[in-house]
């Protein structure tokens, strides 16, 4: 029952981190149709740069959260102006082979910045828990999970409230009708894709002090992104947060019930399960499915 | 959908476009610059070919393999060459991908016509590149790819250059642990062993040592190596608290993660071994904090300080390049480039590599992980150091010829 509990735990936390990660990734797809490959290599990027904040001035990498994220917005925006755009009109699957590219100049830039070695941020707290009786809560992951919760909030309350949320959520509902009523649908999609990559700063950051990690590492993010918000419905911010606890609760109940040699097929056998069940994912609208396919 | 599942399948196809593009050159820079040494070497190069994982999973090794073969073509070349002709290494980068090495060995072999060949870095990668030289009948040495399926296949080209299989790495570690005195001596143990071709035999190794030596196995399960969340793993192996935790560990992360994992539940086993994680320097100590090193085994093929023979003349060159002390794998790709060059020099001539292989069959070589020489399938026939940290440093602990330090940390210290 103990151990029951504490994967459960365990789980809970790290989908809470998961959801981040995806959030930017689910954004991006749902206003653009684009998949970002990047979303990986971007939020690797901003592990490093997290590293070399906490390395180099001494800035704890959660706290380096507020300089990550307006860098990580920036370099979105510039991405985007410079090769994203481009991509208008086009389909998604031309938008996997540009962001992969960027993905591979991505990790070969960082190769040669910080060398291909691994780097790992470990403030004090990196390695300590917190224990409520039988149960631990490793603090990284409490102070990971609390930094991803934050800045979902804000996510959520940016798309519900502000003027550029709803642009954005028009956007994804439908293009024609929002340029109809007066939005400028490359300026929202800049942003929006800045925003969806703003979310790496946050994410690269939890990731510097969870785990080493070298330019390399990005391949496996991505895969596991993808499952989540194939899971949750692609394009869905609540879809990737459900989909984002789901997996990570499925992972460690896997690792510890059945064999970890499971736990990283998870993610894959979701996307199996879900396209061959409800292809539109949990929380995908009906309206995406076409491009659910 | 279709489109998408079409581009999917040719994303690698692009990438290796993308990397043959920009790292067809190898970068490679031949050492003949003028040094004025004697006897300078002359004539057409002798062209020698590798891929290395420069990118991707393995590029931490990867990149480390090149230094080597690097620091081999500088000093070869600044000493008179190979046969008298300079050697010219080409490093293609195979992105860690299975793959991909097997199109770079067969471009080395078909279209770049190199002379001679090197190995790449892993068992995963070494298995399909050795069986391209085997079936161009190409002399195979290889720097790190200890895994038994690699000799199980009765390759006649294939050598592996380190000391011994993944099976018997840790070979010190079991019979120190199973000749513990009785109030010591183990009781129980947990096996944490990664799916990987060299990691995993490791693990096993010490599993089926330790079992006929009477410890009880209470842990033993097979993790992907791309794991990095190994906190769901370390609370189960504490929940069953062992005395000895052996990881068969593929990589860096891998270990870190399990350690790191290890710290977080609380749990800190009385004797704990690594299979490569705690060679990698401070790339693991900066992981799990050097603290939190103290009294943890693994056994490794090099050490800075050996007396091995040529080690000092490798050690000047790479610190002068490098600026900085090599890492293992450095030094194992050297030494693979070293039996090579005992084999070439000894036949006299790179034009029967069969020739090549029978001599190292039969023969025995110096290099600066000490004398290697193999068995009929090409695997080595000698003995990893094993090591440990203390106080922030690795010692060689065992044999004691080769040791380090005289003392042993017994039991590992709880985690700081």
């Amino acid at each position: 029952m103990n151990q029951l509990v504490q994967a459960i735990i365990l789980g809970l936390l790290i989908g809470g981190v998961y959801a981040l990660l995806a959030s930017g990734l689910t954004l991006i797809f749902g206003v653009m149709d684009v998949i970002n490959v990047a979303q990986g290599a971007l939020l690797i990027l901003a592990a490093f740069l997290a590293w070399s904040l906490w390395h180099d001035a001494g800035i704890d990498p959660l706290v380096g959260v507020v300089i990550t994220t307006p860098a990580m917005f920036v370099l979105g925006f510039v991405m985007y102006k410079l090769t994203v755009q481009w991509l208008s009109g086009m389909p998604a699957s031309m938008s996997v082979l540009l962001t992969f590219a960027l993905a591979l100049v991505i990790e070969g830039a960082m190769g040669l910045a910080w060398s291909t070695t691994y780097h790992a941020a470990t403030p004090d707290y990196f390695d300590e828990s917190y224990r409520l009786g039988a149960f631990y809560f490793p603090k990284a992951q409490v102070y990971g999970c609390g930094v991803a919760v934050g800045v979902l909030a804000l996510l959520y309350l940016m798309l519900d409230h502000t003027w550029l949320g709803r642009a954005i959520r028009a956007l994804s509902e439908n293009v024609q009708s929002a340029r109809l009523v007066g939005v400028n649908v490359r300026g929202v999609a800049a942003l929006t894709f800045a925003v969806g990559v703003a979310t790496t700063g946050a994410g690269g950051s939890i990731i510097s002090v969870l785990y080493p990690f070298l330019p390399g590492s990005h391949y496996q993010w991505i895969s596991r992104l993808l499952g989540i918000i194939v899971l949750g419905g692609m394009g869905s911010l609540p879809g990737a947060v459900v989909g984002a606890l789901l997996l990570g609760v499925a992972e460690t109940m896997t690792a510890t019930y059945v064999s970890p040699r499971w736990a990283t097929a998870v993610p894959y056998m979701v996307i199996m399960i879900v396209l061959l069940a409800r292809p539109q994912g949990i929380m995908g609208g009906k309206l995406r499915e076409d491009v659910v396919v | 959908m279709r489109r998408i599942v079409w581009l999917l399948a040719l994303l690698p196809v692009l990438a290796a476009f993308v990397v043959a593009g920009c790292g067809g050159g190898g970068g490679e820079t031949t050492g003949a610059t003028g040094g004025g040494e004697t006897g300078a070497a002359s004539g057409e190069p002798i062209k020698i070919g590798a891929s290395l994982p420069l990118t991707g999973d393995f590029s931490e090794p990867g990149v480390a393999a090149q230094q080597g073969y690097q620091i081999w073509q500088q000093l070869v070349n600044d000493s008179g060459g190979l046969l008298g002709r300079p050697v010219d290494i080409t490093v293609k980068d195979d992105q860690s991908d299975q793959n991909v090495v097997v199109t770079d060995y067969n471009a080395l072999i078909q279209q770049d016509k190199v002379d001679l060949l090197l190995g790449t870095f892993s068992s995963l990668l070494n298995l399909p590149a050795s069986a391209v030289a085997e079936r161009n009948r190409m002399l195979y040495v290889e720097p790190a790819g200890g895994s038994p399926e690699m000799f199980s296949r009765g390759f006649k080209y294939l050598f592996f250059a380190q000391q011994a299989t993944a099976e018997h790495q840790a070979d010190l570690f079991s019979q120190w642990a199973a000749g513990l005195p009785a109030d010591q001596k183990p009781k129980t143990a947990a096996y944490v062993i990664a799916d990987d071709p060299f990691g995993g035999p490791v693990a096993e190794g010490i599993q089926s040592q330790l079992e006929a030596a009477g410890v009880q196995t209470v842990y033993s399960k097979v993790y992907p190596p791309e794991t990095t969340n190994f906190d769901a793993i370390a609370a189960s192996v504490a929940a069953k608290k062992p005395d000895v935790i052996a990881q068969g560990s593929a990589g860096l992360a891998d270990g870190v993660g399990l350690d790191r994992a290890l710290i977080k539940v609380g749990y800190s086993p009385k004797q704990l071994f690594q299979a490569s994680t705690p060679s990698f320097a401070d790339q693991f100590s900066n992981g799990v904090g050097l603290e939190n090193t103290e009294g943890i085994f693994y056994a490794v093929s090099y050490h800075v300080d050996a007396p091995t023979p040529g080690n000092t003349d490798f050690l000047q060159a790479y610190r002068a390049k490098f600026n900085t002390d090599p890492p293992e794998d450095a030094a194992d790709a050297y030494a693979a480039a070293q039996v090579l060059q005992a084999a070439v020099e000894n036949v006299g001539s790179i034009d029967d590599q069969t020739a090549l292989a029978d001599w190292l069959r039969a023969n025995s070589v110096d290099t600066i992980l000490g004398t290697l020489s193999w068995d009929d399938t090409g695997a080595p026939e000698q003995a990893f150091l094993l090591a440990q940290w203390q106080s922030g440093d690795e010692e060689i602990v065992l044999p004691e010829d080769a040791a380090t330090s005289d003392t042993i940390v017994n039991p590992k210290p709880p985690w700081k």
